[in-house]
């Protein structure tokens, strides 16, 4: 968790998000906890800006006042981890045929196959 | 082929510095294969599940203006309004390249009409093996041949669109080439395989040099019955013949997000209008020797329209185009 104490620090901390491929828990200054997929960001907007897809469904995204940030916690998983392409070969080919199994079962679930 | 032509010279004519030649239009991430390494399809599931709406692909492509536009993804066929998606852009006269693994083609192919604008670009990265093993999923080759055989036999164009990663072999490569000619697709697209930022494995994807390398041992001599539907001027970029600096604006990207600064590629952010796009991107800082996640990226997204430009900025470069599109066993 980032718990930023000046504008650089929590502009350093939103690029760090930014970069995330998982869902980020963001608390305000208010005490509202968002939690969401941060998209976008404009350190040099005024104010500096973020834009968030809540994880709660609703329509729509939400824009964060960097200033309002008070701490930024990574709270969903990193959907980029063990996802390489080395990793893959890597893998004994029972491991990776029950991974792309998994992986089917899923899309079947969903109506994508 | 007219049309491009004709739209890129009457860019040219009105000195417009900045102009999209190819629209990526990525309606969704959610995709029905897992491919190792895939920096698209890395987001939780809320954000997969987010779809842009057919006003939006429509806006998005009248308010860009490229002449063609690429539906890419996520797999596109699982967007439940890709049909009507389609139909509107095919009514706005765009040339349409809706890439697709192909798994769900032969089911939805009665959802679509065969027209000059519409292409299936099916991804296939090279024959069987090769191919189930970059998309991390056994017998998806001989469903994309099935399906890419029932939408020809139904009038529909299909090319192919393959990516090239460290591991290529240049002479299973050339089998492929002859694998998809005797299918009867009607052209190729080849790209080498871009080092995702976000992708933590980075030493699979083609550094320049190797790139090179193993595009010259591939398109080496070509056989006359090969088709590319791209740019001889970009394949001989990939061979190492010719140099370009990246066009990054050629191929301007709308997804869920809004349009990605500053390429398919790269993720710095996002504009809410295709204008802001140009005109607030630091296009400087971008490409070879400008930018260091530039310098071993020579994909067609960002190089294809400078090849293009090359062929209708000098006489140099129109007098190559029509050599190798002539001649193209001359390489």
């Amino acid at each position: 968790m980032f718990r930023p104490s000046n504008d650089a620090e929590r502009r350093q901390a939103v690029d760090v998000a930014f970069g995330y491929r998982g869902d980020v828990t963001l608390e305000l200054a208010t005490g509202e906890k968002i939690e969401g997929y941060i998209f976008n960001r404009n350190a040099s907007a005024s104010p500096p800006v973020l834009q968030l897809f809540p994880k709660k469904k609703q329509a729509g995204t939400r824009v964060v006042p960097y200033a309002d940030i008070v701490t930024i916690a990574f709270t969903g998983e990193d959907t980029a981890t063990g996802n390489s392409w080395e990793t893959w070969v890597k893998k004994k080919e029972s491991e990776r045929k029950a991974e792309a199994e998994q992986v089917k079962a899923d899309a079947q679930a969903r109506g994508y196959l | 082929m007219f049309t491009v032509s004709r739209y890129v010279l009457t860019q040219r004519l009105k000195r417009v510095k900045r102009y999209p030649l190819v629209l990526m239009l990525e309606p969704l991430f959610r995709c029905n294969l897992a491919c190792a390494g895939c920096g698209k399809i890395q987001y939780p599931d809320h954000v997969l599940d987010k779809r842009l709406t057919p006003e939006q692909c429509w806006a998005a492509a009248d308010e860009c203006g490229a002449p063609i536009v690429s539906i890419p993804g996520g797999e596109p066929l699982i967007h439940p309004e890709m049909p009507t998606i389609v139909k509107g852009l095919v009514a706005r006269k765009k040339y349409v390249y809706l890439c697709t693994n192909a798994i769900l083609l032969e089911r939805k192919l009665n959802d679509y009409q065969p027209s000059k604008y519409l292409t299936f670009s099916i991804h296939m990265d090279g024959l069987q093996e090769e191919h189930d093993l970059a998309v991390c999923r056994d017998g998806v080759y001989d469903v994309a041949v099935k399906a890419i055989k029932a939408a020809l036999k139904r009038g529909f164009r299909v090319t192919t669109n393959t990516t090239l990663f460290d591991d290529a072999n240049p002479e299973r490569v050339r089998k492929f080439f002859d694998a998809m000619m005797e299918l009867g697709v009607e052209g190729m697209m080849l790209s080498p395989g871009y080092s995702y930022e976000k992708a933590p494995d980075q030493k699979n994807f083609l550094k320049r040099h190797r790139t090179q390398e193993l595009f010259s041992h591939i398109l080496h001599n070509p056989k006359r019955g090969w088709r590319f539907n791209q740019s001889p001027l970009f394949l001989d970029f990939l061979m190492g013949k010719v140099d370009y600096q990246c066009t990054p604006w050629g191929n301007p990207t709308y997804n869920i997000f809004g349009w990605q600064k500053p390429c398919y590629l790269l993720q710095d952010g996002y504009a809410t209008t295709f204008r802001e796009l140009l005109d607030q991107t630091n296009w400087d800082g971008y490409g070879t020797g400008r930018n260091e996640r530039c310098a071993d990226c020579m994909v067609h997204c960002g190089y294809e329209a400078s090849a293009v430009n090359d062929t209708f900025g000098s006489l140099r470069g129109f007098g190559r185009t029509v050599v190798t599109t002539l001649m193209p066993t001359a390489r």
